[in-house]
């Protein structure tokens, strides 16, 4: 099951560079010992507000998301060097917990 | 004759109290009346359904801007109270958490509502002037 996903907002480049880019940090990530389960790309989108990174303000952005398997230990190495790459605008992991949707809400039970 | 008077009466008190257990239906456990007035044990049949708020079935995840910005101001963007919404205490909370998650990921603005979701329906109790 997942345990990790990264959402990852690349700069607007070409597609090569893009492939590229992905396929720099699925090769870190599994350099590192992490499984990598599941890719998606959600899109080339106008981003909410302007970021500065590495220099540059960024309006456009594209969205991947990147599911894996990780031990605990390695995320600060792996948000560290994703921070330093330059064509990364803005990295984040999170945990993901799929299963744990169990609790009953307030309404009629089924 | 005043003792048969005492002991009568006291006789007479006792026949009372046992006509008047026999009356309200009380009887001793060694009694063989058949209880057919008994209440049978069941739910309350007019009870109303439990109702939920709009989110019950939902899941709440912070890539689904489009269900967030339902719950923000169009105008300023902040996050509407439970008073406003109508949700539960758990989903309002989990609400609340991702609109925050999706802000700093840059996933949804701070400041605005998307316009492309500006024609939603509003499911929060607010009436804007238009």
């Amino acid at each position: 099951m997942p345990r990790y996903e990264l959402a990852l907002i690349l700069k607007v480049m070409q597609r090569a560079e893009t492939a590229a880019t992905l396929r720099r940090t699925v090769e870190t990530l599994m350099e590192r010992g992490a499984v990598v389960r599941d890719m998606e790309n959600l899109g080339e989108r106008l981003l909410p507000y302007r970021i500065n990174k590495h220099d540059q303000k960024h309006r456009r952005g594209s969205y991947f998301l990147i599911d894996f398997y990780a031990a605990p230990n390695i995320l600060t190495g792996l948000l560290d060097h994703l921070h330093r790459d330059v064509d990364v605008v803005r990295p984040t992991v999170l945990k993901n917990d799929k299963e744990t949707s169990k609790q009953t809400c307030c309404g009629p039970q089924q | 004759m005043y003792h048969l008077q005492r002991t009568q009466r006291l006789f007479f008190r006792v026949s009372q109290f046992e006509y008047a257990n026999k009356s309200a239906g009380l009887t001793s456990v060694a009694s063989n009346v058949q209880k057919h007035h008994e209440l049978v044990k069941m739910d309350n049949p007019y009870k109303a359904p439990v109702k939920g708020c709009v989110l019950c079935k939902v899941t709440v995840d912070f890539k689904n801007t489009q269900l967030l910005s339902q719950f923000i101001s169009p105008y300023t963007g902040r996050i509407y109270g439970r008073h406003i919404t109508g949700l539960c205490g758990r989903k309002q909370k989990e609400i609340s958490k991702a609109i925050k998650k999706a802000h700093s990921m840059g996933f949804m603005s701070v400041t605005h509502k998307h316009p492309q979701f500006m024609r939603d329906p509003n499911i929060c109790s607010i009436k804007h002037l238009d």
